[in-house]
């Protein structure tokens, strides 16, 4: 009496068979190749003068970063990845709203190092990953770890990714009082990516972190007037989508994220890159970005105390111990990059890309209410150069 | 604001759950493209999510146990 | 594999069609010098060179390969069997000459999936007994070599191993491919039917391939492994599915079953087919 046979079950027999199928992005399965980055960034920012003299520089922040990355495949279940970054920064920085600390000659000065390493192991359709990060300057020093879980469901079309984490970081700023003060986060993740079609893939994150502890920049403390709550609870909200344009040869990824916390920052980050696939190789990116983000409830306008005068905020003699900033980033404003990046594969695993894009920061630019007024535009040059090896 | 982000989010997460059709394994071959990942770019992603969480007040959503740094 | 082998590839330019089908065909290579029974070196020799001493250990390609075969042989009540290979002692394809059932009984006490043991990763054999990974090592050459064109970006083209066809996309136009059935009854190259294949793969087994005639029956190179004697229900059975190794596995089990049984299990299998039987009865679905 023949067996009788089960539905498709040859079929399903040669799926088991590793190798025969393709290997889609938002599975949870091994990679199959090693993976080494060289990318090196050079970051400019600057405003229109130093915030104090008209015609002046207003030349802030320059950054240099040589970063390296790995990702090898160890054994048919264990996974490693290491990370480093070097961070040359130099210039100035604004002591409170745009008034930049290179007026008065000070500038910066700092050299960063930061390291991390992933471990993860596969037991089939779930993946656990264990996260060290280190992250050493003149001022500042962070240690981190990060717990994540990932599981698919048998036809890898829906993976489910859970994840906390936890830093410790002390803080000791170069200038001013001598002090050692600690921030620590606590974060954790939890999102759902999806498999919508051949040619569409979705994300959804939810998002939370808790920091308590120092949070405020010592720097503008000592020069300005920054005084922050000692805890705050952030969420976001990332939607994050992909799709395969078949008959251009050309991808979208597009992503939203919306953001709040209790120091009554909210914001709508938008962004999408097109992928556009060419002759011999190329692929060209344009990228956009969009955000747009209210103040925290202490940030103050540059408008100063008739008595103190700046960089205080009026009726400061009266409320001294009251929560304050004038820190740009915390303001209301909206923020646009463009971008572009164009990459070539050669053969034997080997790649090469270069990416440009503008930044600018504009309280005018603010959609959903008023940006802050007073500020500098905030404007900003990246520039990415990277070669890569897959094996 | 806490209740509207639970409720945005349930939101988010079931229509991605129900909206799709079940694609099969052998159909996945755009999927498998390298532009097809979040984050194709590890470095990338790395050095443009670090500019932002500096020069803005909002950040995360992608991972964690990220660490901190005096980024000014 | 000794037979003719075609990469087809659309692609941006043509130094990139090089390079894909370059690739390709390495991994066919790859494959068949590793699995082929005539290498010293091959995995296939050190297996049966163990053959009647002790387990031997095989590497994760091969491990899956084997528990793909042993699959196939529950599913198919042991008429897919690696181990039969050894019935091609009796059968002279060159003389054509009919064995005697004695030869066949001295043989067939070494054939049999069951009397070997496997457990992933260790393999024992018994003496005398082999391993031939002739019937799915093309057509698994075939998938793996359209893996590697598809990870790096090949949307459309085919991977044709001697009549085992496995499509990586559509023309580039969208059409699907016609592929030829051969008339099994025909000269080599004579078109009985043609079946489009936009995805997926087909795979064909027919009695033409290797073969006698003597005093009016036709003595074909595909043995039941249960009796030794070939099979004699089908001329030959094409059949569609979306992995060359799936397609070539539906094959040859329906070719081993009688009429109403094999079309019984390829309709369980959800596969399309056609089917040629031994009066030239074409069914298909």
């Amino acid at each position: 009496m023949p067996t009788p046979a089960k539905t498709g079950s040859i079929l399903a027999a040669a799926l088991a068979l590793p190798g025969v199928v393709p290997s889609a992005q938002a599975q949870v399965t091994v990679p199959n190749a090693t993976l080494i980055q060289f990318k090196y960034l050079y970051y400019k920012d600057y405003q229109e003068n130093n915030g104090v003299t008209p015609g002046s520089s207003g030349d802030r922040m320059t950054v240099k970063s040589p970063a390296l990355y790995l990702l090898a495949p160890i054994s048919d279940s264990w996974v490693f990845e290491i990370g480093a970054v070097y961070d040359n920064i130099t210039g100035a920085s604004p002591y409170y709203h745009t008034v930049l600390s290179g007026a008065s000659g000070e500038g910066v000065e700092d050299k960063r190092l930061a390291g991390d390493i992933t471990v993860t192991k596969y037991f089939g359709r779930t993946a656990v990953s264990v996260r060290g990060a280190y992250s050493t300057e003149d001022d500042y020093r962070s240690i981190a770890g990060g717990f994540t879980l990932r599981h698919a469901t048998p036809d890898q079309n829906t993976t489910f990714t859970i994840g906390i984490g936890y830093s410790s970081d002390d803080v000791f700023p170069q200038d001013g009082p001598v002090f050692t003060r600690t921030k620590n986060t606590l974060d954790g993740i939890a999102g759902i990516t999806q498999v919508l079609s051949r040619n569409d893939v979705g994300q959804v994150n939810l998002y939370y972190a808790n920091q308590s502890g120092y949070l405020t920049d010592p720097y503008k403390a000592i020069y300005g007037v920054d005084q922050r709550p000692d805890s705050r609870d952030q969420f976001a909200l990332l939607v994050r989508w992909n799709h395969y344009f078949q008959s251009l040869n050309a991808t979208l990824r597009s992503s939203y994220r919306y953001y709040h916390d209790d120091w009554e920052v909210d914001a709508n980050t938008f962004t999408a890159e097109w992928g556009q696939e060419l002759p011999e190789g190329f692929t060209l990116t344009p990228s956009a970005r969009y955000t747009t983000q209210s103040a925290a409830f202490f940030y103050y306008d540059p408008v100063y105390d008739a008595t103190l005068g700046a960089p205080f905020p009026p009726g400061y003699a009266t409320n001294p111990n009251a929560f304050y900033t004038s820190d740009q980033r915390l303001s209301a404003f909206g923020g646009i990059t463009l971008g572009v990046k164009l990459a070539k594969v050669f053969a034997e695993g080997w790649s090469v890309d270069g990416k440009a894009e503008y930044y600018e920061q504009r309280g005018d630019w603010r959609i959903g209410g008023d940006g802050s007024p007073g500020l500098q535009a905030f404007k900003a040059q990246l520039y990415q150069v990277g070669v890569n090896k897959k094996f | 604001m806490k209740r509207l982000i639970a409720v945005a989010s349930a939101l988010a997460f079931s229509v991605l759950l129900i909206g799709c059709e079940t694609v099969q394994p052998w159909q996945k071959g755009n999927l498998a493209k390298p532009d097809m990942a979040f984050g194709p770019d590890p470095l990338q992603t790395r050095f443009e999510e670090h500019t932002y969480f500096s020069k803005e007040g909002a950040s995360g959503g992608m991972n964690v146990g990220g660490g901190g740094c005096g980024c000014n | 594999m000794a037979s003719h082998g075609e990469v087809r590839v659309y692609a941006p330019d043509e130094t990139t069609a090089r390079g894909w089908s370059d690739a390709a065909i390495a991994e066919v290579r790859r494959i068949e010098t590793k699995y082929s029974r005539y290498r010293d070196d091959s995995v296939t020799t050190a297996i049966n060179r163990a053959a009647g001493g002790g387990a031997i250990s095989v590497d994760a390609e091969t491990a899956s390969l084997l528990d793909f075969a042993a699959e196939l042989h529950a599913q198919s009540d042991g008429a897919f069997d690696l181990t039969s290979g050894v019935l091609r002692r009796a059968w002279d394809f060159k003389t054509g000459r009919v064995p005697a059932q004695t030869a066949l009984d001295q043989l067939l006490p070494r054939v049999g999936w069951s009397k070997i043991e496997w457990h992933s990763p260790t393999l024992r054999l018994r003496a005398e007994m082999e391993i031939d990974f002739g019937g799915i090592g093309k057509e698994y050459a075939a998938d793996r070599a359209a893996a590697v064109i598809v990870d790096v970006g090949g949307l459309h083209g085919l991977v044709n191993l001697g009549g085992d066809v496995r499509v990586i996309g559509p023309h580039a136009d969208g059409q699907a491919w016609r592929i030829a059935v051969q008339d099994p009854r025909g000269e080599p190259g004579t078109t009985i039917a043609y079946l489009n294949v936009p995805h997926g793969a087909m795979a064909t087994s027919g009695d033409y391939e290797r073969y006698f005639e003597h005093e009016g029956r036709r003595y074909s190179h595909l043995l039941d492994p249960r009796t030794g004697w070939p099979v004699e229900h089908w001329r030959s059975v094409s059949v569609v599915a979306p992995l060359a190794i799936a397609a070539g596995a539906c094959s040859t089990v329906a070719m081993l079953k009688p009429v109403d049984d094999a079309l019984q299990f390829l309709q369980a299998q959800r596969v399309r087919y056609l089917a040629i039987d031994c009066a030239g009865r074409q069914y298909s679905m």
